[in-house]
């Protein structure tokens, strides 16, 4: 294997408290030198020069839908794992609510057969914890643990009942696995396709409250209370979230709070004129809301980004509001977004969110126990080299993702991946905007 | 997805001027002898074809087209396609892209979706009418609404409104809403507050021309018209109605004591006799415009037909 000498970046390794000028040499699969002087390089070595850039640990992101198997029109472990890459992210967590749901250890087996076939970003799974994700009956979680799930979730759908929530929670804690709820209490959004408020008044749509994220989460957090599971709220939206999750950390319960790019950059008023491209579950909200994410970010009470990279085909999403799927794709363009709503709005700096980005999911899925989400020295050579300040227009057409579905499609951004290696394998490789 | 992005489209009042409204109020004056019969039907329609395309129901709307373009010369025909699997979103478009290629010059559509009316005028190159699109709009209801209220009650500036009943399903009240507030009236939204929400007060021009109260017998005072919805137990407002529905807002014969001596009635039909209003007050000869609403309804929809092919 190749070696490769990342020559005077910015490493920004937050799980080693490390922002320093330096060199990173990798050798083979491993990371083999660290300095904040210069390493000569050995002979061979390709050098490239990352001066401006950002090196950083390889970006995780711990909540994608991948489509496969079942839905492959949409998109496929290759696809999206290599949309991944596009992205910067290295490793992803694909949610179980593929056709059939990923609730048997055979299919946490596939999962990995398939990412390894791609040879792409690396993909881990996140198991169903009910099967068929019905609510009704737990899965075989402890076998799939064996086979490699790295947390559980019935995503797309919210455990309804709270004896069967308790059941997962505790068969989670004695796992030593994080639970990952879809925070949807299904009798308040029956009917709803976006939030709740004067746009969904005047567009005769039916409205999805905030309260019913809210609810669920409430409810959690007490029945964890008592089992001290790691429970992780996905795709927050609502800033009534942001105090019932901070109120349970405070307490001393291991609670994590999620948040995505369109729900620190835009609200409901995106659904004018039917457009289904702002369609998501959970809806967009209202600027107070992206407010009170962007400062519990801040605040280090939302300590996880995920993209919720959800892939529809065109002719899906071109379906009229009501009957159109929700989601939209996030992989390749969550970079720069996430730049925009969290540094360049001044909430967190630079560091802070490589560690959102890297050790932070990596601890949610207990992935930093194989030396993932950090930097260090023998450790996995995925690492991520960012110019933080490439200017590029979002554009849904160039992607390598199967599906088109992006809301942010044409927006100017900054900030860019420029080189990707997972296992010490350069998949990226984009000439930084201060070299062109 | 455009709006009225061709003049000749008519999808909703929401994005009309106040004058592009009053054209049309103007024209639907001017039809009124021809919409009662007393006038011969004029020739604006002469050889063209519309279609009613109705993948929901109806019958008043529907006969009230089909009379709007006999008035105006033209030749109509219907298709009833509820039920079927053409109600679905992807088929609509397809159903009424193959009528288009039979030559038609305007096509009228209802269907269950909100927004529906706009996909369908987004995929064809002849004008659309929207004929009721879900609980978005009902724009000709909202046109003949406020050409009843105006006949009846002059000029509507500053006058108030009272629309009761299943507001939240309601394409109709967000039409007439609209409408009244283009020509500046005040709107009173009244129903349970499980009907009607307070976010409907966005429907407003301007903050504070759309109330809304739960409470109809404080409501009605110092109205110059009450709009009486339908309650509509096919759109799933069914569990949001308790046994008490007409005890606390149905228009019952008390209640129009409270009313100024002026006031009108309206209702868009079909009336649910006995649940959200009375027989007596229905029928009232003194009050009641419901089938002044229907003559004028098709007076307005000639306008609106008119408007699509000369603009």
């Amino acid at each position: 294997m190749a070696t490769y000498l990342l020559r005077g970046g910015r490493i920004i390794d937050p799980a080693s408290g490390l922002d320093a000028t330096g060199d990173l040499l990798i050798d083979g699969a491993a990371i083999r030198e660290r300095s904040t002087s210069r390493i000569s390089p050995p002979s061979g070595a390709t050098v490239i020069d990352c001066e401006g850039c950002i090196v950083a640990p390889g970006l995780i992101d711990p909540h994608v839908h991948l489509r496969e198997p079942g839905q492959e029109h949409k998109e496929t472990i290759l696809s999206g794992a290599s949309a991944a890459i596009e992205g910067g992210f290295t490793t992803v967590c694909c949610m179980p609510n593929t056709t059939p749901a990923l609730d048997l250890p055979s299919l946490v087996d596939f999962v990995r057969l398939k990412a390894q076939e791609a040879g792409k970003a690396r993909v881990f799974t996140v198991g169903a914890a009910t099967v068929g994700r019905k609510g009704e009956e737990l899965a075989p979680m402890g076998a799939m643990a064996k086979a490699g799930a790295v947390a559980f979730s019935d995503d797309g759908d919210c455990i309804e009942s709270a004896a069967m929530m308790q059941k997962v929670l505790l068969t989670c804690a004695a796992l030593g696995k994080a639970f990952m709820q879809h925070c949807q209490d299904a009798s308040l959004t029956k009917g709803g396709v976006m939030n709740a408020g004067a746009v969904a008044a005047r567009l005769g749509l039916g409205g999805w409250p905030a309260v019913a994220e809210e609810v669920i989460i409430e409810r959690d957090v007490r029945l964890n209370a008592r089992v001290g599971a790691m429970y992780h709220a996905q795709h927050l939206s609502s800033g009534g979230s942001v105090e019932i999750i901070k109120r349970a950390r405070d307490a001393g319960q291991r609670v994590t709070g999620e948040v995505s790019p369109h729900h620190l950059l835009l609200t409901d008023d995106l659904c004018e004129g039917y457009n289904t491209q702002a369609k998501m579950n959970p809806p967009l909200r209202t600027a107070t809301d992206v407010q009170a994410l962007r400062q519990a970010v801040a605040d280090g009470i939302i300590t996880v980004l995920g993209t919720d990279h959800a892939p529809h085909a065109v002719a899906e999403k071109a379906r009229d509001f009501t009957a159109a799927p929700f989601g939209i794709i996030g992989l390749e363009c969550a970079l720069p977004l996430y730049a925009k709503a969290l540094v360049e709005s001044g909430a967190i700096d630079w560091p802070r969110l490589v560690a959102l980005l890297t050790i932070e999911p990596a601890r949610l899925c207990g992935l930093d126990g194989c030396g993932l989400g950090t930097l260090t020295v023998h450790g996995p050579a995925d690492v991520t080299v960012i110019d933080p300040a490439m200017p590029w227009t979002i554009d849904a057409e160039s992607f390598v993702s199967l599906s088109r579905n992006c809301p942010f499609d044409g927006w100017p951004v900054t900030g860019r991946a420029t080189h990707v290696f997972v296992r010490g394998e350069l998949l990226l490789a984009r000439t930084p905007a201060r070299q062109q | 997805m455009r709006y009225l992005a061709s003049v000749h489209d008519f999808l909703q009042i929401e994005g009309l001027t106040r004058m592009q409204l009053e054209q049309l109020l103007d024209a639907t004056n001017g039809n009124v002898s021809h919409a009662e019969g007393r006038q011969p039907a004029k020739s604006t329609l002469d050889g063209k074809v519309v279609a009613n395309v109705f993948f929901e129901d109806s019958t008043r709307t529907r006969c009230s087209f089909e009379t709007a373009v006999h008035r105006l010369g033209g030749e109509v025909f219907t298709v009833a396609a509820a039920g079927s699997s053409a109600s679905k979103g992807e088929s609509l478009v397809d159903t009424a892209l193959n009528i288009e290629a039979m030559g038609v010059a305007v096509m009228v559509v209802r269907c269950a979706i909100s927004g529906g009316a706009a996909m369908v005028a987004k995929a064809l190159r002849i004008p659309v009418i929207n004929a009721g699109d879900g609980r978005h709009e009902h724009p000709t209801q909202g046109l003949l609404d406020v050409a009843t209220l105006r006949e009846a009650l002059g000029p509507l500036d500053g006058r108030c409104v009272a629309i009761v009943g299943d507001v939240a399903n309601s394409r109709v009240a967000r039409s007439t809403t609209k409408a009244l507030c283009l020509l500046g009236a005040r709107v009173r939204l009244v129903g349970p507050p499980t009907l009607v929400s307070r976010s409907m007060e966005a429907l407003g021009a301007v903050s504070g021309q759309v109330q809304v109260s739960h409470d109809l017998d404080a409501a009605l005072h110092d109205v110059d018209a009450v709009i009486m919805l339908r309650i509509q137990l096919e759109r799933a407002a069914g569990s949001a109605i308790s046994s008490d529905y007409r005890i606390l807002y149905g228009l019952t014969q008390a209640r129009i004591r409270r009313l100024p001596t002026h006031a009108v009635i309206l209702h868009p039909g079909p009336m649910n006799r006995g649940v959200e209003i009375d027989d007596s007050v229905a029928d009232d000869p003194g009050r009641s415009r419901i089938l002044r609403q229907v003559t004028l309804g098709v007076a307005s929809r000639m306008a609106v037909l008119e408007r699509a092919v000369i603009g």
